[in-house]
């Protein structure tokens, strides 16, 4: 049986207890630890991905920092509904290329539900955050659909509170900030479920927030 | 076979059948001389029992649902013109025929489009777009083409097309001239048609068919003043010039469609300014070009409109592209009655690049993308909703950015003014907190700025650690000893 499963054209059948191939690209995190657990190595290109956090700031910005330092000179990064105000100089630094960030403010949710999606089908993004209200799952799964469709990934923000409810997207991460870091747990992925939650520290990456580790650094000798 | 006619049959209908979405309507045009009579009814209508040449009351008893409209001759003229302006995407030798043909000449544009057969099809099919229904018929001389194209028959291969236009029923003749006295009488027009009683005295003598009438003696023609006969059939065969005079497309875009019932639905007008967006683009395609606004006059029943205006943010000439917009634009326009009349207007096309083909997909194609999204979320959401953000050189946080709604003139960013660390989100305003809550983590970073245009600040910024071990960043306000305010955080 084990070789009748072996001799499988890859990609035909999954098994439950590995990792799948996500059907479109791969876009690596810019985090190897994070891309261990994650299927196929990187965040998938065509698909929605919820992340979860209690309030902005845990460091869901930082985190993509690597996607969208990389995006491409003719697509956009379209910034829908954001909760704050995401701050040039910031982004500057961090060496996102301004030029190509979208900031999209909608008087009203269903005209934000509308401008992810059609950010989302339309292509030409290289990828989309948004922050929405209260999308239902019809709304969310037409999110995937376009996602899918148009390759492009939909990172959507939402409270910690909606852990417990269903969601069509195929991947989704709660993100709580540690010490310098941040700890992602995976609460689904398209693999076995995740035994034990990522760490990510800051000062592994090269991003101005080195200085934010060293800072502490300092200030915790001191207190010590 | 250079020339390629396109004529219009039924044209007094066509001018509103072309708006109608829905097909089920009968609709019929009165003759404006004679308003008893349907002078043209569509295929709804004649299902139902009407037929051109029917009195009025026997139509409206036969189908009671009947739509009427009286006949509109200037608009018949300037639906001619618009065709003459989209058929420049072929040629750029165009000529009118009126009452209802147009004369392309094709014989440079063979090679281009990869023979008449080809230019046939694309021909058929774009007119199709624009909602007009046409009989093509391609032939060396214009007047011949206009008689095949009348007859519906196209000279087939094999036969001389001499000989195929022999066969042709005498009453091709007479089809240049509609009998309308209100048409100007150009002279093209004088000379591809003639009059009636020469009509009836040939059909007197027994011919039947062009060949017949060349068969007749050109004196015994000559001697019953019919020698026109002769000089027009010696025009269609070629054996006499026939100069025709150029159409010159208007510098300006500025056409009307009538709608058959006025509606205020967004997509029954859809509809409609569609076929108008087809027909601005053969014209912008004609002269390589594209425009960046055009304005959508919605003409309300009564009296009054409502301009729409378009504005794209670089130049297009992609009907899709327009349609898509205005869709976006009537989902939210109020509309105090209904429509009767679309009309689209652009001036200023400017020079567009043309496009180059590769093998490995078009090159342009993700920036055109990129700037079709932007133009999409402007026109739904306003324009001050969709925004982009560039850093400024000021060394007090909240005014150290700016929002631009166009492209950045120069791709060179305002240096930053400090290498401190910033955070990714910053508070709209900064928010009074209770100092307890915080860790203040480092060194204060001292920022006294801004003397010259009221906006003084004198704070101590530092970086904090809130309860859930999330970093902030707050400051301490030295004018007054108690504030402290959260003014960002490190996302």
């Amino acid at each position: 049986m084990a070789q009748l499963l072996e001799n499988l054209p890859a990609g035909l059948v999954w098994q439950g207890s590995h990792l799948a191939l996500p059907p479109g690209g791969i876009l690596p995190t810019g985090f190897p630890a994070l891309d261990a657990e994650l299927p196929g190595g990187g965040w998938p290109a065509g698909a929605l991905i919820e992340l979860l956090a209690e309030h902005p700031g845990v460091g869901e910005l930082s985190l993509l920092l690597p996607l969208m330092r990389k995006a491409g000179a003719e697509r956009w990064i379209a910034c829908i509904a954001p909760p704050l105000l995401p701050y040039a100089p910031a982004l500057a630094a961090a060496g996102v290329p301004l030029q190509r960030l979208l900031l999209v403010q909608p008087s009203s949710a269903a005209e934000a539900l509308w401008a992810a999606r059609q950010a989302t089908a339309s292509g030409a993004c290289a990828l989309v955050l948004t922050w929405l209200a209260r999308p239902d799952t019809a709304a969310l799964r037409r999110l995937q659909l376009a996602a899918e469709e148009s390759a492009t990934p939909l990172f959507l923000f939402r409270t910690r509170g909606m852990a417990h409810h269903a969601s069509p997207a195929p991947l989704r991460l709660a993100l709580a900030p540690t010490t310098g870091g941040l700890r992602i747990d995976i609460l689904k992925r398209r693999g076995p479920p995740a035994a034990r939650p990522v760490l990510l520290s800051w000062c592994d990456d090269t991003t101005a927030t080195n200085d934010a580790c060293a800072g502490t650094a300092r200030r915790l000798a001191l207190v010590g | 076979m250079p020339w390629l006619a396109i004529k219009l049959p039924e044209l007094p209908l066509q001018i509103f059948t072309r708006g109608l979405a829905d097909e089920d309507t009968p609709l019929g045009v009165i003759d404006s001389g004679r308003r008893n009579r349907i002078l043209a009814a569509n295929g709804a209508a004649c299902a139902q029992g009407v037929f051109a040449g029917q009195a009025l009351s026997a139509a409206q008893a036969m189908a009671p649902k009947l739509q009427l409209q009286a006949r509109q001759t200037a608009r018949e003229a300037a639906l001619l013109n618009e065709i003459a302006c989209w058929a420049g995407r072929f040629t750029p030798r165009v000529s009118l025929a009126p009452p209802d043909t147009v004369l392309l000449e094709i014989g440079a544009s063979l090679r281009l489009f990869g023979g008449v057969d080809v230019i046939r099809q694309q021909a058929r099919e774009g007119l199709l777009q624009l909602g007009i229904e046409a009989r093509l018929a391609c032939a060396p001389t214009p007047l011949a083409a206009c008689w095949f194209a009348a007859c519906g028959q196209a000279p087939a291969g094999g036969i001389d097309w001499r000989e195929a236009l022999d066969g042709l029923p005498l009453s091709v003749l007479g089809s240049g001239a509609d009998g309308d006295p209100a048409l100007p009488q150009t002279l093209a027009h004088a000379a591809t048609a003639c009059s009636a009683s020469t009509l009836e005295l040939l059909d007197g003598l027994g011919a039947r068919s062009i060949g017949a009438v060349r068969a007749l003696p050109a004196a015994g023609l000559a001697r019953r003043q019919a020698q026109a006969v002769g000089l027009l059939i010696a025009r269609a065969r070629g054996e006499q010039p026939d100069p025709r005079p150029w159409f010159e497309p208007p510098a300006r875009f500025s056409h009307e469609l009538a709608l058959p019932a006025p509606t205020h639905h967004s997509e029954a007008l859809l509809f409609a300014a569609r076929r108008l967006f087809t027909s601005l683009s053969a014209w912008l395609r004609a002269r390589h070009a594209g425009i960046d606004h055009c304005r959508l006059s919605l003409v309300h029943e009564g009296s009054g409109e409502t301009p729409l205006d378009i504005v794209l943010g670089h130049p297009s000439d992609d009907a899709e592209h327009l349609a898509l917009i205005t869709r976006e634009r009537l989902g939210m326009q109020v509309l105090p009655a209904e429509i009767c009349i679309l009309r689209l207007e652009a001036e200023h096309p400017l020079e567009r690049g043309a496009h180059a083909t590769d093998l490995f997909g078009t090159p342009g194609q993700a920036r055109d993308e990129a700037l079709r999204l932007l133009d999409r979320l402007r026109a739904r959401l306003g324009d001050g909703a969709v925004r982009r953000l560039a850093p400024l050189a000021d060394h007090r946080p909240e005014v150290a950015w700016k929002t631009c709604g166009e492209q950045p003139r120069s791709s060179q960013a305002e240096p930053s003014l400090t290498r401190n660390l910033r955070p990714l989100w910053l508070l709209p305003a900064p928010r009074a907190i209770d100092p307890r809550q915080y860790t203040l983590l480092g060194n204060a970073e001292r920022i006294e700025s801004g003397w010259w245009d009221e906006g003084d600040i004198h704070r101590d910024y530092y970086l904090a650690r809130r309860d859930d071990s999330s970093l902030c960043w707050v400051f301490h306000d030295l004018a007054s000893p108690d504030g402290w305010f959260l003014h960002g955080c490190f996302g």
